[in-house]
């Protein structure tokens, strides 16, 4: 029993701090925030150069052959700089996506072009509904004489208009079946939604009578509802990781500005209003903390609580996160409430995935049939 | 990390787990004579003192190792062991900072509960401002002679010695003038009442000291430096509950969700409702966080670093969730998380209060208020957190300078 990082974990989470911090400054995030892509290429290209393109793949194919545990360190860090990009899509989406259910030509192809910087990927995970359940995907699959037509439209899929390939779950005659579409594809459009975090791009993407391959099948036909469970347990627990540094910059932000800022003669922080607050959030993340890494492991290990780890992180994690942040521009006062002010780029970027994958409420209802069932 | 148990504890649990089905009690533990013999049968089988030195009738144990002993207790609904407040508190303050004929007398009496220990800490105007307390202890040569009110005094009744904070020097200021001794509660100069509590029982008592003696040999440490060792043991570590109490938490937890299952509303059980879902959902989901917030304690300990002000965000932790906990159970009982009496037998409403005590779902609620008071306040946690871990400034206090009265 160990519930401590490793040696090299803990340079990992150095290393990748110190290159946040000089490279993915609030000012590059929110220069990012005005780009058409969204995403800085040159960066994009140093992060497969640091390995972490391929941080969670097999070594054959380009990787590092690290773990989730690994994977959470740096989503971690990503989320306290708000990175602007699409790791997540791309890595823990299409990779862990490509991971799980792909042939081995498949992967072959794609996770070692996506290790080397030169593919971007993402996953359709919801339809025009809110239900994160694969077992409602509305999309419908056509058998062709060429191979399958795809119709249906998802929403919120995360970089879409930078992918190479989207990984696109819908019902085929056999059942839920998983494509690799490309996106510029005919009868594939795009539209961008906005949301509040404008360092996260997301869009519609609408199929219609999509045309694909045989070749475009990932995992079995009809048979793709425990391959997409697993993903999303993976995506709600790197979105839980990503929440957690958010939130931690926020505290960090609080307390720095607690020692500083004066009211009454006095710093705000030795009014106890304020240092409880601190104190609050400091647990709250401590614990967050202690979920997130608990469940990245147990999958790893494929330990028999895993699913509902993943659950008890998400829907734990998303709570947290909206405190502290949400208590980090109370702290702040006025400035906390302005455009100028940064703490807003890490409040938006916890926001955004509190509801992705899952919110709490949804996965408190898988720990419940995990309870009642047991 | 690795969060799998090591090949060595899994053996181990496996023996306690073996012992426990051999010696399990067969009938239940009720007076406090049936309590010790249990006690010291756990003590015999390296069950308790784990961690204390060997040279002081200790097994030198590893955190895990009295982690897991806990756990397995509590697992196996077991009588918990008496004296607790001398194997966690008295025993490691006269260890550290007793002398070698204190350890001599004192430890292996608390080893086998053949002398139970209080703690004589608060005081009514003494609470979480612990240095104000005024009970005095004044030098009469070859003995001190106490007087003064303690309160909140757990185990008073059943208790042979008590662990006292006394005022020796008025003229400092507040946190020097405290000195700590080792006091026989059954001496005339000492009264003590039950205090009964919300709960309609009484854990704690009230204790009146005029003119009670206390030997010089049973001073503790230097004159002053009561508050200094106090610090030490107040945030004495004691890790080995904490797996024990998620595994409570979890045993209430289980006798909620067929408590549900039974109920109905609606024609429905109660468990089909989403509404009473999402609830079973958020306890189930904290109860995990502080299950893993346990683990990492335990690597702490095992690896031989102490927690420190870390102590603080744990019981912070643990004490409010366990009020959310316990509305959340009212919520979903209804009246029948009230009823201490009169329960329908099919509902099997009895639960762990605590290790080793069955009793009602009332019970545990009233219950849940007392862990955000006692051994340092939810506001005084977060003193320490912000002040110590945070390092936000320190409150401008009027009591830092002057003297104590």
């Amino acid at each position: 029993m160990n519930f401590a990082f490793t040696d090299d974990q803990v340079l990992l989470r150095n290393s990748a701090r110190s290159v946040l911090d000089e490279q993915v400054k609030p000012a590059h995030v929110r220069a990012m925030m005005d780009d058409a892509a969204g995403y800085d290429d040159a960066f994009w290209q140093e992060m497969a150069k640091l390995g972490w393109l391929g941080l969670p793949f097999p070594e054959e194919q380009g990787g590092a052959g690290l773990g989730l545990v690994e994977l959470a360190i740096l989503l971690e860090e990503l989320g306290r700089a708000a990175y602007p990009g699409p790791y997540v899509a791309t890595v823990v989406l299409g990779g862990l996506g490509l991971s799980l259910a792909g042939s081995a030509a498949q992967k072959e192809k794609w996770l070692s072009a996506v290790a080397a910087g030169r593919a971007r990927l993402s996953a359709a995970l919801l339809d025009q509904h809110l239900d994160w359940d694969p077992a409602a995907t509305t999309t419908t699959a056509s058998r062709t004489a060429a191979g399958f037509a795809l119709t249906g439209a998802k929403r919120f899929v995360p970089w879409a208009h930078v992918a190479d390939a989207v990984l696109v779950p819908a019902r085929a005659p056999e059942g839920l079946t998983l494509f690799l579409v490309d996106p510029r594809a005919a009868g594939v459009t795009l539209a961008p939604m906005v949301g509040i975090d404008l360092a996260s791009r997301w869009s519609e993407m609408r199929l219609a009578e999509a045309a694909v391959g045989p070749d475009a099948v990932v995992g079995p036909v009809g048979g793709a509802g425990p391959a997409l469970e697993a993903l999303l347990r993976r995506a709600a627990v790197a979105a839980s990781a990503e929440m957690l540094g958010a939130a931690r910059r926020c505290l960090d932000m609080s307390v720095e500005y607690a020692k500083v800022r004066e009211q009454f003669g006095q710093p705000i922080g030795s009014f106890q209003a304020i240092r409880h607050r601190c104190a609050e959030m400091l647990m709250e993340a401590e614990n967050a903390h202690a979920a997130v890494y608990y469940a990245a492991w147990a999958l790893e290990a494929g330990a028999e609580d895993a699913s509902v780890a993943a659950s008890v992180c998400k829907s734990y994690v998303s709570e947290a996160a909206r405190k502290v942040c949400g208590d980090a521009i109370q702290n702040h006062g006025g400035i906390g409430f302005t455009w100028e002010y940064d703490l807003h780029l890490y409040v938006k970027r916890a926001k955004a995935l509190e509801p992705m994958f899952g919110d709490a409420e949804h996965h408190r209802e898988l720990i419940a049939r995990h309870v009642a069932a047991a | 990390m690795d969060l799998n148990y090591t090949p060595e504890d899994v053996a181990f649990r496996k023996q306690v787990r073996t012992w426990l089905e051999q010696h399990m009690p067969r009938h239940e533990v009720k007076t406090l004579e049936e309590r010790k013999v249990w006690h010291r049968k756990l003590y015999e089988a390296g069950y308790l003192g784990m961690r204390w030195p060997r040279e002081y009738g200790g097994y030198g144990a590893r955190p895990m190792e009295e982690a897991i002993v806990a756990d397995e207790l509590a697992r196996a609904k077991a009588p918990a062991p008496t004296n607790g407040l001398g194997l966690g508190i008295v025993g490691p303050t006269i260890i550290v900072h007793g002398t070698p004929a204190q350890k001599a007398r004192y430890l292996p009496k608390i080893l086998t509960a053949e002398e139970m220990w209080c703690q004589l800490y608060s005081e009514p105007n003494a609470g979480s401002d612990l240095a104000a307390l005024r009970t005095s202890a004044e030098d009469r040569g070859d003995h001190f002679v106490v007087n003064g009110q303690k309160i909140w005094t757990s185990g008073g009744k059943v208790a042979d010695w008590g662990l006292l904070l006394a005022r020796t020097d008025p003229k400092v200021a507040k946190h020097k003038g405290i000195t700590c001794f080792l006091m026989r509660m059954r001496q005339p100069g000492v009264d003590v009442r039950p205090l009964k509590q919300i709960t309609g029982s009484a854990e704690f008592c009230e204790v009146f000291m005029t003119g009670a003696r206390v030997e010089k040999a049973d001073q503790v440490g230097g004159l002053g430096e009561g508050w200094a060792i106090a610090q030490t043991t107040l945030g004495y570590e004691r890790g080995g509950r904490a797996l024990a109490r998620i595994t409570s938490y979890a045993s209430q937890f289980g006798r909620l969700v067929e408590a549900a299952r039974q109920l109905t509303r609606h024609g429905r059980p109660l468990l089909d409702s989403p509404v009473v879902r999402q609830k079973l959902g958020r306890i189930w989901a904290e109860l995990e966080v502080e299950r893993y917030q346990a683990l990492r304690t335990l690597t702490l300990l095992e690896r031989g670093e102490h927690p420190g002000a870390g102590g603080s965000l744990t019981k912070l932790s643990y004490s409010e969730f366990e009020k959310r906990y316990m509305e959340l159970v009212q919520e979903i009982l209804g009246p029948y998380g009230q009823l201490t009496q009169g329960a329908p037998r099919e509902l099997h409403l009895e639960v762990d209060t605590a290790v080793g005590e069955q009793g009602t779902w009332a019970y545990a609620f009233l219950w849940s208020r007392a862990g955000t008071i006692y051994a340092g306040s939810s506001e005084i946690q977060k003193n320490v957190i912000g002040e110590r871990i945070l390092g936000l400034p320190k409150e401008v206090r009027a009591d830092r300078t002057g003297v104590a009265r």
